[in-house]
């Protein structure tokens, strides 16, 4: 069993005053920052994952203005929008506009990059079909030409960062169509093929819309949303024999703290099927409060202890 | 036909250090409550200046509208921020116990500005629904209890606002469009807030989409409904006509998130697109929204073209 995180963690308070001093609320974001700074933080950080006992962890994801906008300002092709609502949260992104093909035109998670330089034991988090659902398609005659060209740029970048683990965050799978899930199929099948185990993560909502067809993208270990939907959820593994899971089990946007006991006996009906799980908060924990987000990181590991 | 504000004015610069001081520790509650005086007298002058027919202080107390609210009833606390987009963060409260009356929320506000203004006054305070649903809930089984048990809490200060002398309350619900599905909570809560509370209710509702949550809003328990128009270009009107609009219209005609002062030609044409939807009697012209985040001279400068404006639209019916 692995603890683990989804990715995004809150941004130190001096970290977020400066990104205001040099970025400002809302003009350019993604500024051209000292690497230094950004290191700087990305430690801290690290090192608050370590303390919490987190044995997989990311780099926090700290220049990530919103999910979105970080991939899309990095791949040729895109232009930024308009604020909009991020799932049912409140928390809004830019839309990205596709005007052009897709291209890519560089290295990607520079940031993460960084990160690799601080500590070997990180995973990237990237994402294909949810950046392609969000955004506004002006350019493709269809959505699966889209996806794949998108695909082709993501599995480049995972080939360049050597690591053991990458992760696609890919909550609107969850509330996607059963066509946009078979061209999601094919496109994973593709980028799964690269020399890293893949993790695939949905969160917000229960799964029943990728079932079956999820077991055939290709990813080793699955993360489902076991807040939002639990006895679905079990179910669903269950019914269809998935067993490496990722199992996102600690609320990541509520501050209450849940019962360890209780957690511990949600975990353990899903460890009557699944093996060498990963489990995890639901989501990325910058929904909390930094404090709350370090009490939620310590509750995952003290249930990890618990299966000691 | 009456211009007002919505709510929140620039904070003059020299507020804004004195806040700084406050926080650090370097002045006393006595000087600062001095300094939010002094600032609520300038933004009233400036709203007279202008020639505003119903104002507010500018909101000069308040750093925010969900947290400022939090800290003064009990059951509440503040972890720390978190963020709504980009570098953008507030201070999210979250609910850890039974939601009580604990002291006055805008009350003493009341009670200043009528000391020192002969003019209307509107008082807006954020709503049950926006306050719970910009909390995190640890308490409550249900949203729609923490929604309850809070509008409970602000029908007691809307009791004691009318009984300190105040006739035209606003609730702010700018989350209700958010979240369509629980509609019939916020309308509940609204009933629970206004219970007893025989004045003038506004409802003011900004950055959404407005489809939504019509015909339904036209149900909620409020004499006025004030909607943003001059944001997406007075489409919004149409909704309006298409469901015989029968509350009193709250107008926002004036763009916020634009530091382009409006001609008043432009904003004349627009009060008179309102007109063809309700009667002068029932029109209130204000910006979308508060003008907080605008430098104070753009700001005084969109009032003043939105008063000369009513004022020749006034004219021009023969209104005046």
């Amino acid at each position: 069993m692995m603890a683990t995180v989804v990715g995004s963690y809150p941004r130190p308070k001096w970290f977020r005053e400066y990104l205001k001093r040099i970025e400002g609320l809302q003009k350019d974001l993604d500024a051209d920052m000292g690497k230094e700074i950004l290191k700087k933080v990305i430690a801290e950080v690290i090192e608050r994952q370590r303390k919490a006992g987190i044995d997989l962890m990311t780099d926090g994801q700290l220049i990530w203005h919103d999910f979105l906008a970080t991939l899309a300002t990095r791949i040729e092709g895109f232009v930024m929008d308009g604020l909009i609502r991020y799932f049912d949260n409140n928390l809004y992104y830019r839309k990205p506009i596709i005007r052009g093909k897709l291209r890519r035109k560089g290295e990607i998670l520079w940031d993460f990059r960084l990160a690799l330089e601080i500590e070997r034991n990180l995973k990237p988090v990237l994402s294909c079909f949810t950046l392609a659902k969000l955004s506004k398609n002006e350019y493709y005659s269809n959505f699966e030409e889209l996806l794949w060209d998108l695909g082709e740029i993501m599995k480049e970048e995972i080939k360049g960062l050597n690591v053991e683990f990458v992760q696609f965050d890919e909550p609107a799978l969850l509330f996607a169509s059963k066509d946009e899930i078979e061209v999601a199929r094919d496109v994973f099948r593709e980028i799964c093929k690269v020399n890293a185990k893949a993790i695939l993560m949905t969160y917000f909502s229960s799964a029943e819309g990728i079932f079956p067809e999820v077991l055939d993208f290709g990813f080793d270990i699955v993360g489902l949303d076991f807040v939002e939907g639990f006895e679905i959820n079990i179910k669903l593994a269950r019914e269809y024999g998935l067993k490496r899971i990722n199992v996102g089990i600690v609320d990541a946007r509520n501050t209450k703290m849940e019962d360890l006991k209780d957690l511990k006996a949600k975990l353990e009906r899903i460890l009557e099927f699944a093996k060498d799980v990963h489990i995890s908060p639901n989501a990325g924990l910058e929904f909390l409060p930094e404090v709350k987000a370090f009490e939620k990181m310590r509750l995952v590991s003290k249930l990890k202890e618990e299966f000691g | 036909m009456k211009t007002t504000v919505v709510g929140s004015y620039p904070k003059p610069k020299w507020l804004l250090r004195m806040i700084r001081l406050y926080n650090e520790g370097k002045i006393d509650d006595k000087v600062m409550n001095e300094a939010y005086e002094d600032a609520v007298r300038a933004v009233v002058k400036d709203h007279e200046l202008a020639g505003i027919d119903i104002i507010w202080d500018g909101e000069m107390r308040r750093d925010e509208m969900t947290s400022y609210f939090a800290r003064k009833i009990d059951g509440f606390v503040i972890y720390g921020e978190v963020r709504v987009w980009g570098n953008v963060y507030y201070p999210k409260p979250a609910i850890i116990d039974e939601l009580r009356y604990k002291e006055p929320l805008a009350v003493h506000e009341f009670e200043f500005l009528r000391n020192i203004t002969d003019k209307e006054i509107k008082v807006p305070i954020t709503g049950a629904y926006t306050i719970v649903d910009w909390s995190f809930n640890e308490f409550y089984k249900s949203k729609g209890e923490a929604v309850y048990a809070l509008a409970e809490v602000i029908n007691q200060e809307l009791r004691n606002l009318v009984k300190a002398g105040a006739n035209y309350i606003q609730l702010d619900e700018p989350a209700i469009p958010t979240h369509p599905e629980e509609l019939e909570i916020a309308k509940n809560a609204v009933e629970i807030m206004v219970k007893g509370v025989n004045v003038y209710i506004g409802m003011h509702i900004c950055y959404g989409d407005y489809s939504k949550i019509f015909p339904d809003i036209l149900d909620f328990k409020v004499d006025q409904l004030d909607f943003e128009f001059a944001n997406r270009n007075f489409e919004d009107l149409k909704l309006l006509k298409e469901y015989d609009f029968d509350k009193d219209l709250g107008f926002g005609c004036i763009d916020v998130h634009t530091r382009r002062v409006e001609s008043v030609e432009e904003v004349k044409r627009a009060i008179e697109m309102a007109l063809e939807v309700v009667d002068p009697a029932r029109l209130y012209i204000d910006p979308d929204c508060g003008l907080k985040l605008l430098p104070r001279d753009v700001a005084f400068k969109k009032l003043k073209v939105m008063a000369k404006a009513k004022n020749m639209v006034e004219y021009e019916l023969g209104l005046t």
